[in-house]
């Protein structure tokens, strides 16, 4: 029952990364501001990083310090490169 | 076990388990130190082209437009269901389906295989554009981060390789599958590292 859900929850994720991959290709059509499209850009980025930490590398049932961990690299690093970018 | 055996136990045994609501780290300790290492030279690579690109707005600006972005999507797409398909197979590990991961293991490599060949394809369209890594800034900083992301990806393959045979020969047990967890973990850190890297280069 639970490989299901873990299967089923791979499957949405995939699904959501290759949405998102796709939409983040398009973005310029739809946002003509820099800054914010850089910032959408990046806010992509961040989720489909917490896609793969939680879901691929299934860190959501790892201890919560590894988890935060890597969560907070897929958060800082495009903040960093946002920063760079708009500051 | 006693509990001074408990108390020297816990300390490293924390690291790796949290034994209060059972939630244990996949794979091992040591490729996680290794994962961490390698996501920390990516992130100071990341963090210096955005500031290079601040320094030569305008040499970025062509050389972005020179890339193929269609074949960054390729390649994204590949790496995204290549690491699906890795995370399908650990699945099936845990029901005890070693046949049916090594299945799921080739799949994502050939995915993988796709990634190398776009790549491949791409810096061969860039060589007979004259274009190499000592064109400019953008195209040395372009060249040397994806050329040492597809080293990545090829050790990666080497890894999925390794497990796909142990798994296989059934050397891994569904109740202790660190060995096989840790190699998937190498391939999805390779995955993630594109995520960052293709809007960088190639979209913003």
């Amino acid at each position: 029952m639970q490989n299901d859900k873990t299967l089923k929850h791979a499957i949405s994720s995939w699904l959501l990364l290759i949405a998102l991959t796709i939409i983040s290709i398009f973005l310029t059509n739809f946002i003509e501001n820099r800054s914010v499209y850089i910032i959408s850009a990046l806010l992509i980025v961040i989720v489909k990083g917490q896609q793969i930490v939680d879901v691929f590398m299934e860190l959501n049932k790892a201890p919560r310090f590894w988890r935060l961990l890597l969560l907070s690299y897929i958060v800082l690093i495009p903040l960093i490169i946002a920063i760079i970018y708009l500051v | 076990m006693s509990s001074s055996a408990i108390a020297i136990d816990l300390p490293t045994e924390r690291i790796v388990n949290n034994k209060l609501t059972d939630k244990k780290l996949p794979g091992d300790l040591a490729m996680w130190f290794f994962i961490l290492a390698e996501l920390t030279v990516f992130a100071i690579f990341f963090i210096g082209f955005a500031v290079s690109e601040q320094l030569n707005i305008e040499i970025f600006a062509q050389g972005k437009a020179q890339l193929h972005q269609t074949s960054g999507l390729i390649n994204t797409i590949a790496l995204i269901t290549s690491s699906f398909f890795v995370a399908l197979a650990l699945s099936a590990m845990h029901k005890s389906q070693a046949k049916k991961a090594v299945f799921l293991i080739l799949v994502a490599k050939v995915f993988a295989l796709i990634y190398i060949s776009v790549k491949i394809w791409e810096y061969f369209s860039l060589f007979e554009q004259g274009i190499t890594i000592e064109t400019n800034t953008f195209f040395t900083l372009y060249f040397l981060i994806t050329a040492f992301h597809l080293m990545h990806v090829l050790l990666g393959m080497v890894i999925l390789s390794f497990i796909a045979h142990s798994a296989w020969h059934n050397k891994y047990q569904s109740k202790d599958l660190s060995g096989f967890e840790a190699g998937a973990s190498y391939w999805h850190m390779v995955d993630l590292l594109w995520i960052v890297l293709f809007p960088l280069i190639y979209v913003i």
